[in-house]
């Protein structure tokens, strides 16, 4: 019967490509639309409501127009501090993670045998549980008996102090995160894997050696998913929480004190919803900002390949 | 296919976004991955490690109500995990045996989550009848009008004679002249050592009259090169870094105190000789004298210097949390003598209580339950997990004698005030200040120490007068 409906369906489309497109597209996203009207909206326009409000959970919020906004910029050097300390880290981190992750996809963008466990190992490190990581990390940065300076005490070197240097901690943070490149990997894999051999075999026709055939033909198809990386890569650094929380709370001297770890502070140790929610907000306008420059700026180099059109 | 691959991406991107405010909506649960951790800073529990990813929420099994409705349902709260819930769990059956018209329910919530968890139930009018809470936590939970105070049900119908605690022990559940709390355990500052190393090395052992000179005396004699290759493999003591509420010790001890008693100044106290005297000693005790292990961690959480639990180091100051571990342990042949004295003999109290939440339905219910939880006949179960407060019950166990648990208790004697006690605002603005004074001393060697502490009371003072105007 259903195979019945099928081949009627082929014969005599009631929908034309574009359509059906359409509606494959608005299939695949549902649940993802779902999930934000169902468990994120109301939360959202909640915390806008309280960003606005002092509030401690327990008594009821007070309203105080825009006096939390006005704190972070006029009264508060640690919520600035904090900022600094993200970006820092997000324009450290994000141009070496592409990099990093372009250049094993390349390596790992081959017929040989066995390629799958290569592929497989590199990305491993980004599934794993944010915890476990972050605490084998710290056993490798322990300045007395970890990996690092037992190797450099066999070189003569006395190895740093890592995370309770605030010079080294921010950069020990960087290294560690690295670790899950395997993230930009696999996006960029996919992307290598979706640029049609007959390109390159015309251009090897037309002589084009290694380094043209990068520059000409991988890189400019690879701009969607770079655009993909480069978003991503900004939110998720803004973010980042996990690893200064458990590594270095915050210290050695606030050195790594990430903007939505103070925010935690703020939220969940010192009680001040209301402030709280205004970081979140100004994370989120601010985050949102960078992300439409890049995009408005995207048409000027991102390439799509035009499929079905 | 362009646009619509745009229109994906934006998708996605406002969905990532999104997730990041509606983790920060306060009623959202899901906090950044939270990671549960036994952060108690007071709760006292072991400081060291223990990460947990997941949250933990045990509801012990209530048997069947024999006749439905007839009988009257507690709920309590704790932050203890793990093997920490026997003796609750315990308690509560010996409870429910003598008290047939009550059924307790045990809600265990391990880690940070706890008191958030707490403050949440308490605004939705749904919180346990009891709860548990560590010292410093007292002043915001009852200045919010969590907690009843208990001083009615004390001499009502089931009186309970508070004489019967240890000293010291009631004050931490008082709120501006009231009682919301009775005492779960505690700890005091102590100091370990371990005998093996004084035996080889010919050291006389610590004793309850010691003072900071014998601590640097025995730790310089203690401090070794055993293999000659330059590096210390002996540590004459092992010390809590950058611990700011184990620091209160310190400062004490050396006759001053972080705050003044009406709760409104830094400035004149966190940079007071006597406060300056104990950063120098402490931090001399790291750079200068190099007779303490340098902190393998700035954080809580991390583990710690693991010097002393491995054999490593001769003597550690410390609260008594982990001293079940040492006892076992075959590196360590473990003595405890009272925390040595500065310019005066002080030490401060680590603390967590019950108090009944001011919403309960019962709470009369709740009141018989606390009485036995905390009173006598719960002390005889407590007694076999840490030091009791009831007096009579710990002297009865042979505690207050005891070589190795006498000085806790001991302690209780010379107590000073936690800062916490003279304002609701410590946490959020002196404790960061003081945290980064530790840090920078310990950090740098030459840091002027007075320079150093005149620019956190300053800090400290700022973030106060912000909180009070």
């Amino acid at each position: 019967m259903s195979s019945l409906t099928a081949t009627r369906l082929i014969k005599m489309p009631r929908w034309n490509l574009r359509q059906r497109e359409a509606m494959l597209f608005y299939l695949c996203i549902a649940p993802w639309i779902v999930g934000f009207f169902l468990f994120y909206l109301g939360p959202i326009l909640a915390s806008f409501y309280f960003s606005l409000t002092q509030w401690d959970l327990l008594t009821p919020p007070q309203f105080i127009g825009l006096d939390n906004y006005a704190r972070v910029f006029t009264r508060d050097p640690l919520a600035v501090k904090s900022f600094k300390v993200t970006l820092v880290y997000t324009l450290a981190y994000v141009p070496t993670d592409l990099a990093f992750g372009l250049l094993l996809a390349l390596l790992l963008n081959r017929n040989l045998r066995g390629i799958g466990v290569f592929r497989t190992i590199y990305y491993l490190p980004s599934v794993l549980s944010g915890v476990a990581y972050v605490v084998m990390w710290m056993w490798m940065f322990n300045p007395q008996h970890g990996l690092f300076n037992t190797i450099l005490t066999y070189f003569n070197i006395q190895g740093p102090r890592w995370l309770l240097d605030p010079k080294w901690a921010l950069p020990s943070l960087i290294v560690m995160s690295l670790w899950g490149v395997g993230r930009s990997m696999v996006i960029f894999l996919a992307g290598l894997q979706d640029i049609p051999a007959e390109l390159y075999e015309s251009a090897d026709i037309d002589g084009a050696n290694m380094w043209d055939k990068f520059w000409k033909i991988t890189l400019p198809l690879l701009t969607p998913s770079v655009l993909f990386n480069l978003i991503f890569g900004i939110i998720l650094t803004f973010q980042s929480f996990t690893n200064a929380f458990i590594a270095t709370n915050g210290g050695p001297l606030d050195s790594t004190l990430f903007y939505v770890l103070y925010l935690y502070r703020k939220a969940f140790e010192h009680l001040q919803m209301g402030y709280a929610s205004a970081l979140a907000w100004l994370l989120f306008l601010f985050v949102l900002a960078c992300t439409l420059v890049i995009f408005l700026t995207s048409g000027k180099w991102v390439f799509y390949r035009s499929v079905g059109e | 296919m362009k646009n619509q691959l745009r229109i994906l991406s934006i998708l996605v991107t406002v969905t990532l976004l999104a997730t990041l405010l509606a983790g920060c909506a306060p009623r959202a649960t899901p906090t950044p991955e939270v990671i549960t951790v036994e952060k108690t800073v007071e709760v006292p529990v072991e400081k060291t490690v223990e990460v947990e990813v997941i949250k933990e929420v045990v509801v012990t099994p209530t048997p069947e109500p024999m006749a439905e409705g007839a009988k009257i349902i507690l709920r309590v709260g704790t932050g203890d995990s793990g093997e920490g819930l026997n003796p609750h769990q315990q308690i509560i059956a010996e409870f429910e045996k003598a008290n047939p018209d009550i059924l307790v329910q045990l809600e265990a919530v391990a880690g940070a989550d706890y008191y958030t968890r707490l403050l949440t139930q308490i605004a939705a009018g749904d919180a346990p009848d009891i709860m548990q809470i560590g010292d410093d936590a007292v002043p915001m939970f009852v200045s919010k009008g969590g907690f009843l105070p208990l001083d009615d049900f004390i001499t009502g119908a089931y009186p309970l004679d508070t004489s019967i605690y240890l000293p010291g022990t009631l004050k931490p559940g008082m709120y501006q002249g009231a009682q919301y709390f009775l005492p779960k355990d505690f700890s005091t500052i102590a100091l370990y050592y371990n005998k093996k190393i004084f035996d080889q090395f010919g050291v006389a052992y610590p004793t309850d009259d010691w003072t900071w000179d014998d601590l640097l005396k025995a730790a310089q004699e203690l401090t070794k090169d055993t293999d000659g290759d330059g590096n210390t493999d002996i540590w004459g003591v092992q010390l809590t870094a950058n611990w700011t509420t184990g620091f209160e010790y310190w400062v004490a001890a050396a006759g001053g105190r972080l705050i003044s008693e009406d709760g409104t100044s830094y400035v004149g106290f966190m940079d007071s000789p006597e406060t300056i005297a104990a950063v120098q000693f402490f931090s001399d005790l790291y750079n200068k004298h190099k007779v303490a292990p340098p902190p393998a961690d700035f954080n809580l959480w991390a583990g710690g210097n693991p010097e002393f639990e491995t054999g490593k180091a001769a003597m550690r100051i410390f609260g008594r949390w982990p001293q079940t571990g040492l006892r076992n342990n075959p590196n360590v042949d473990l003595g405890v003598a009272e925390a040595p004295a500065g310019a005066k003999k002080a030490n401060v109290l680590f603390w967590g209580g019950f108090g009944i939440f001011s919403g309960s339905k019962n709470p009369e219910a709740a009141w018989r339950f606390l009485k036995f939880y905390v009173g006598a006949e719960g002390s005889e179960t407590w007694k076999m997990h840490g030091i009791p407060p009831v007096a009579a019950v710990a002297e009865a166990a042979g505690l207050t004698t005891d070589p190795i648990e006498g000085p806790w208790i001991r302690g209780l004697d010379v107590l000073a005030d936690r800062a916490y006690v003279a304002t609701d605002y410590w946490g959020e603005t002196a404790d960061p200040a003081l945290r980064k004074a530790l840090e920078t001393v310990l950090i740098d060697p030459n840091a002027d120490v007075a320079a150093v502490m005149q620019t956190a009371a300053q800090e400290a003072q700022a973030a106060l007068d912000e909180k009070l105007k």
